[in-house]
């Protein structure tokens, strides 16, 4: 990241601004993509005027950095009328789209209002792959094509490749592509569980030795030593760090008007129907509490030597049902990359007895430091 | 007689103030800028009708007790950069803002 | 209908068994709830959240039949509508819709499938079940020492969870948010719970006699004060949970106070956040 960019952000922090914006306009989709963590079915959309009306709001609360995704946002209608205020109102907006309904008239238009940059997931380069996961036959045929499309009018076009079970060998193909294309790459090794909690979909996670392989493929990651080098351990300094942007210089609304601090991060914490959007985030309850929280707020992380150096998601480690515990699909993640286990680690993947139901324990006399570790065997998945 | 300098913010671009600065973004290539305080101040007035000189003098010299020659100067030399980066037009003539593609809310 | 999960004393249940699971038996404040579901999945996160909650002993008083809904709307920060009909208390809110008879002891709960949906539920419940015994939830932290339970009464951010962090070594947390309150032969005590604040731990399913109830201030010294009755009961109804709106569970919860203030001395605790404020509690 530029210096410029980090100094902003720096002071957007410092100045409690909600400097990036993540609205989904629909969760309605033309795909179905076997890993997708939403709920297709319109609950009751906000209206044009009212995302214009929240668009304002944003704008005024400082606001800058808008991604405009879904579902699938061409599927509203008042699509580009949303897009044209957006553009109007001087947000830097990022599009994310499978692109199956942009054809030259499209490309021509997002690049006459100056679309920062439009991100299309592609998840092989095999249409067999791809159409299977989507479950829309053809679908690789015309994301790709719009691809071609919007990079013919010039726009900075990215492929988004979520790895899971079914594509797993394929990336290198999806990176491949994207260089014959002229786009970026980027590779998300990690399935979101449903909004709602559901986390069966988890299972389409690619297991550790695939998580090994993309982690140590220096087409990937750069510098594999460096990037996968031991982690030296939570310092004092290390201990106030904060988890990411989310509820800091970052948000996200629903297409229902619910603010969340991150899509992947759903705690309600307000909805724009009821309330201002500047009220929300600088009153909200819920996104004070998690302000509040640093490294030193977690009991398991800030005694984990991955602490200073895990991707750790906060809003993984709520949907898991704490948000101040440990996220496991990143302890599986720091694992694969450094070969050493967290706790969490390694209390998930003991013994089978680990998460059965443990005895009640029994009061009798005091015995402080066997109920020390009583606590910390009975409580299996969350932290001690 | 001195002919008139007119500026005019391009619409090809993204911004926002923060604090008491503006950040401004290229939408050509996705370039960051950020302008000072009085950049800001430049930047908020280039309305392609009112000129140079008279943005300079009405709200930089009052404000910011400058003398009206460096501070003119300055801000020639600051609109010469920022239009070589496209993100504000210069012309002798003013701009009718309808000549630009899109509403300015701000 | 789900078969039931075979009843094992001493042993811990099979790898297989635990997979298959359709129900599990909850206990909080002796009060075991078994919860059935179709879902093993959903079992196995009830196991895995609610450890050390989790009772091995087939017995049960009380059944709810949780249906999962495919997907559902979170709740926004709305607050869950409780309500009696028919014979029924019935609880409402944007990620769960649930009912419970009283007279049969079973209860249907129709949730999506967020741990924090269960939790409330579950709350809820129990506010429910303990108010028949003169019991209740309390916005309070609690720790136990010396076999006495203590607990500290405040509002977000008063210094609930303070207070337990800077408890010595020797005591056990059963909470740093919502303690329960329940009442056996005329008499109080804590029990340990699985609902956290920002501690963020589950706390010990312990229990011990309430010795005081401390309503807590912040100030330049740690001192005590007694507080006379109708300032107790008060404070006390600040802070008790209360969801219900019908006009006889207000008057069960209300009466409770009041004994619970005859019985149990509440006093007010100020205190400056360190560690010597223990010194004065026992």
């Amino acid at each position: 990241m530029s210096g410029l960019v980090v100094e902003m952000a720096a002071k957007a922090l410092k100045l409690n601004i909600p400097l990036s914006v993540q609205l989904d306009l629909t969760y309605r989709c033309n795909e179905r993509c076997i890993h997708c963590y939403l709920d297709h079915d319109d609950h009751g959309e906000m209206t044009t005027a009212e995302i214009k009306h929240l668009l304002d709001q944003m704008a005024d609360a400082g606001v800058f950095y808008l991604t405009i995704s879904g579902g699938e946002i061409m599927m509203r209608r008042d699509f580009f009328d949303i897009l044209e205020h957006a553009r109007a109102r001087l947000f830097c907006v990022k599009l994310k789209t499978n692109g199956v309904l942009i054809r030259e008239k499209e490309a021509r238009r997002l690049r006459e209002l100056g679309v920062e940059s439009i991100q299309i997931s592609i998840y092989s380069h095999r249409a067999e792959v791809h159409d299977a996961i989507t479950k829309l036959p053809g679908s690789l045929r015309q994301s790709i094509e719009a691809v071609r499309l919007l990079r013919s009018q010039g726009l900075l076009v990215r492929l988004a490749n979520v790895l899971m079970v079914q594509n797993a060998t394929d990336y290198r193909g999806v990176q491949a592509l994207a260089a014959e294309l002229d786009a970026k790459f980027t590779i998300d090794p990690t399935i979101t569980p449903m909004m709602d909690g559901d986390r069966s979909i988890l299972s389409l996670n690619v297991d550790q030795a695939a998580l090994q392989n993309v982690f140590r493929d220096q087409a990937l990651v750069g510098n594999v030593e460096e990037f996968c080098a031991p982690p030296p351990g939570v310092d004092e300094d290390a201990l106030d760090m904060l988890p990411c942007s989310a509820g800091h210089t970052a948000c996200y609304v629903s297409p229902y008007g619910d603010v969340y601090p991150c899509v992947q991060f759903p705690l309600p914490s307000g909805n724009v129907r009821r309330t201002k959007f500047v009220d929300i985030w600088r009153d909200s309850p819920q996104l004070k509490e998690v302000r509040s929280i640093t490294l030193r707020d977690m009991p398991s992380c800030s005694q984990c030597t991955h602490g200073a150096t895990c991707t750790r998601c906060p809003g993984l480690a709520y949907l898991e049902g704490n948000m101040r515990g440990p996220s496991s699909q990143d302890c599986e993640k720091s694992y694969a990359r450094t070969g050493i286990p967290s706790e969490n680690y390694k209390a998930r993947h003991s013994s089978p007895e680990s998460f059965s139901s443990p005895k009640l324990v029994q009061i009798q006399g005091l015995q402080p430091a066997e109920h020390a570790l009583a606590a910390h065997v009975v409580s299996g998945g969350a932290s001690a | 007689m001195k002919n008139h300098q007119y500026v005019t913010r391009s619409t090809a671009i993204a911004a926002r103030a923060l604090g008491d600065e503006t950040m401004v973004m290229s939408a050509t290539n996705s370039t960051l800028f950020t302008l000072d305080e009085v950049a800001s101040v430049i930047w908020a007035a280039a309305d392609g009708v009112t000129p140079l000189e008279e943005i300079v003098v009405n709200k930089i010299c009052a404000q910011y007790d400058i003398a009206p020659g460096t501070a003119l100067q300055d801000a020639q030399t600051l609109v010469e950069q920022l239009a070589g980066h496209g993100i504000l037009l210069l012309s002798d003539q003013p701009l009718v803002p309808s000549s630009v593609s899109r509403k300015e809310a701000r | 209908m789900a078969a039931d999960f075979p009843a094992q004393e001493d042993d811990l249940p099979s790898v297989t068994a635990a997979t298959q699971a359709r129900s599990v038996v909850v206990e909080i404040g002796n009060l075991p709830i078994r919860l059935r579901c179709g879902s093993p999945d959903f079992i196995r996160q009830i196991h895995e959240r609610y450890a050390g909650y989790v009772s091995s002993s087939d017995k049960a008083k009380f059944e709810f039949e949780i249906e999962l809904a495919p997907h559902g709307t979170l709740s926004g920060d709305e607050d869950a509508r409780v309500t009696w009909d028919s014979g029924r208390w019935l609880m409402e809110r944007g990620d769960f819709r649930a009912e419970w008879n009283p007279s049969t002891d079973k209860g249907h709960i129709h949730q999506t499938r967020s741990p924090y949906s269960l939790d409330s539920v579950l709350r809820i419940v129990h506010t429910l079940l303990l108010a028949r015994d003169g019991g209740f939830l309390l916005h309070a932290s609690s720790a136990i020492r010396n076999g006495r339970a203590f607990l500290f009464s405040g509002v977000s951010g008063a210094g609930k969870t303070t207070m337990v962090r800077l408890a010595p070594p020797d005591a056990a947390l059963l909470t740093d948010e919502i303690s329960y309150v329940v009442r056996q032969d005329g008499r109080y005590s804590a029990v340990g719970t699985p609902f956290f604040g920002e501690l963020a731990r589950v706390g010990e399913n312990l229990r011990a006699p309430i010795e005081v109830l401390y309503l807590l201030a912040k100030g330049p010294e740690n001192k005590i004060e007694p507080i006379d009755g109708a300032d107790a009961v008060r404070g006390l109804l600040g802070n008790i949970l209360f969801f219900a709106r019908d006009p006889e569970f207000v008057k069960m919860v209300f009466d409770a106070a009041l004994d619970f203030a005859a019985r149990v001395p509440v006093r007010r605790l100020t205190f400056v956040p360190n560690s010597f404020v223990w010194e004065l509690i026992v």
